[in-house]
């Protein structure tokens, strides 16, 4: 497990800047929440860790290995997981395939094989499909396994989301707002399941949140981001008492 | 397994790789079994005249282009207007075969087989080089790419004289275990050979869907960028569609120039190209079983235009040509019909009929 650090990224659309020099450091093992008021930079910056954006300036390591330029597949084959706001799920394919599908690198077996369906392929499909099954036993999606994604309810298509970002045996998971637009006991079931996959599996946790009570609770590091800044760090408690961070919650003179 | 591997019921899995078979029970397999018995054994108990075996043979080359655009467009979500050109590559592989080695050379006449699967690559090749504009167009544009083949093709066809300017290029007939195969069962013999082709691919492509060179194709079709996240490359996975698109018309081109005995441009036209897309679509785009039943319906519905514009002709004043009129007409309602009223194309009517005698004779 490595660290993930992003050092002086900026990140400019035309004139306008999203991120302007952010620094950040995800110290692996712990969920690190990233705040801040709508259309400050949260989802830019998983964006430019998950490849698809490319920060006009500064650098992203793993590790020691730059990000920076690589593409969204060649990120996802390091081990960074995503999971997105806006669902963006195999609509047409049911929760098995959608999983399945996140084990694209994992299947290693020949054209030739598919086509006949023989040796690797079939018992390379089996093994993974046993993988696939013990996400969905994770995530608790059993009643759900083989209706197409299309037609669950937006709250299980969330936790769909999330599980098929799980389903890539990922060493950090990016989760962007994965409790928007949920009521009070779906959140806390995502909550569990965060808590879980950073406990049970190990797996470092990048959430992007705007339920304030959430991110207070779980998260071990917090990054509060206005208008593309990094305005305040460091533990929930901390965080809590800066006064920059109240003053963009709250406005000035609170 | 349960004890009752015959019925649907009470049949339960208890291994993921008996979730991964064709046929689940014993009752699907042996159905499936004596249907292609039946369409293997038909031709030899009821011959059909030579007119109607090309009728037959034509529709069965059309299932094997059909499953190729339906790879493209209906699994992969690209669509191209470019598909008869690339029948065209593998009729044409076949022509510059006789063009070059004599239309009675052996390759051509004995190793048949080989020729095909030739045609397959080659328009595998050509497809994959078409679909290299899927590297950063969508939708629309990459349509437009695929008709510019379409019209590429086309040209160079009509002004190469080493393709007989798109006149036809004879094609040699060709030799099985018992001889060679005369016109008397030509068109029977290669109701066998497409057949096969048919039943082979038709598994092949079965197969891969379950693997994850199908499933790769669903994905850029539903969501390109969650596709790139989960670790594909979409750009690469569209171009693979086209070749695979390409294999498959190649081979049905290449069956079409030996049926035909002989390989002319206009069998390789827009319109074609249009026609196919009709047949992918009133079957059903995304479905394997779709592509059987486009082309048999629209064959089916020229058919009966034609019987139609025949028997109408008599009262009609001989100057009007009802045919020309009502094949465009007939064609683009149907289209349009089953654009509206069922997208999911005939394919869909097949399931909602397999979900009810699935049932039968109980309500639920």
């Amino acid at each position: 497990m490595s660290h993930l650090t992003v050092s002086d990224v900026t990140l400019s659309f035309g004139g306008l800047n999203a991120l302007s020099k952010v620094n950040m450091t995800i110290e692996p093992g712990l969920i690190t929440s990233i705040i801040g008021p709508n259309g400050a930079g949260k989802t830019s910056i998983l964006n430019c860790i998950s490849g698809f954006y490319h920060p006009t300036q500064g650098e992203i390591l793993y590790g020691d290995t730059p990000l920076t330029h690589c593409s969204p597949h060649e990120v996802s084959n390091m081990g960074i997981a995503r999971a997105f706001q806006n669902l963006e799920l195999f609509s047409g394919l049911s929760v098995l395939d959608n999983l399945l599908l996140a084990r694209h690198q994992n299947l290693k077996y020949s054209f030739l094989q598919a086509l006949f369906f023989y040796g690797k392929a079939s018992r390379m499909e089996a093994e993974n499909r046993a993988y696939v099954e013990h996400v969905i036993d994770f995530m608790e999606l059993e009643p759900h396994r083989k209706s197409l994604v299309g037609n669950l309810s937006y709250g299980v298509q969330k936790k769909v989301e999330v599980a098929r970002a799980l389903t890539l045996a990922p060493e950090i998971l990016l989760l962007d707002e994965p409790m928007a637009g949920m009521n009070l006991e779906e959140k806390e079931d995502i909550v569990r399941f965060v808590i879980d996959i950073q406990q049970e599996r190990n797996t470092t946790v990048v959430l992007v949140e705007h339920d304030l009570g959430v991110v207070m609770d779980i998260s071990d590091r917090i990054y509060v981001l206005d208008f593309g800044q990094v305005i305040g760090s460091g533990t929930p408690e901390a965080v809590a008492a800066d006064p920059k961070v109240i003053e963009a919650y709250i406005g000035e003179g609170s | 397994m349960s004890s009752n591997q015959w019925l649907a019921t009470g049949n339960f899995f208890t291994a993921y790789k008996q979730e991964q078979r064709t046929f689940f029970t014993h009752l699907d397999r042996s159905v499936f079994s004596l249907f292609l018995a039946l369409l293997l054994i038909w031709p030899m108990v009821f011959p059909l005249s030579n007119k109607y075996m090309l009728v037959i043979d034509s529709t069965l080359i059309a299932i094997v282009a059909v499953m190729g655009l339906n790879l493209v467009t209906g699994f992969a979500g690209l669509i191209s207007i470019g598909h008869a050109a690339f029948v065209g590559v593998g009729a044409y592989t076949v022509a510059a075969l006789c063009r070059v080695l004599g239309d009675s050379h052996g390759l051509v006449t004995h190793f048949w087989p080989i020729v095909i699967l030739a045609g397959g690559l080659v328009g595998a090749v050509f497809g994959a080089v078409v679909g290299l504009p899927a590297l950063r167009l969508k939708h629309l544009y990459l349509a437009i790419a695929t008709l510019s083949f379409q019209m590429i093709f086309e040209w160079t066809i009509n002004f190469m004289t080493f393709f007989n300017q798109g006149q036809t290029i004879f094609v040699g007939r060709v030799f099985w275990f018992t001889g060679k195969v005369m016109r008397r069962e030509h068109y029977q013999f290669w109701y066998y050979v497409t057949l096969v082709v048919i039943i082979l691919s038709g598994f092949g492509i079965r197969n891969l869907m379950k693997t994850r060179y199908g499933r790769c194709l669903i994905a850029v079709r539903d969501n390109d960028r969650a596709a790139d996240a989960m670790g594909m490359h979409p750009g690469f996975t569209k171009v693979y569609a086209f070749a695979l698109a390409g294999f498959m018309a190649g081979m049905a081109g290449a069956l079409h120039a030996y049926l035909y005995r002989g390989v002319g441009f206009e069998s390789f036209t827009l319109h074609h190209s249009i026609s196919y897309l009709a047949m992918a679509i009133v079957g059903g785009l995304g479905t394997l079983n779709g592509s059987f039943w486009g082309p048999v319906a629209i064959q089916f519905l020229e058919l009966q235009v034609e019987h139609f514009s025949g028997f109408a002709g008599e009262y009609l004043p001989s100057s009007m040509n009802l045919a020309t009129a009502l094949r465009p007409l007939t064609f683009g309602l149907v289209i349009v019909l089953f654009l509206m009223f069922e997208p999911r194309g005939i394919a869909n009517w097949w399931r909602i009929v397999k979900s009810y005698t699935k049932k039968w004779p109980f309500r639920y």
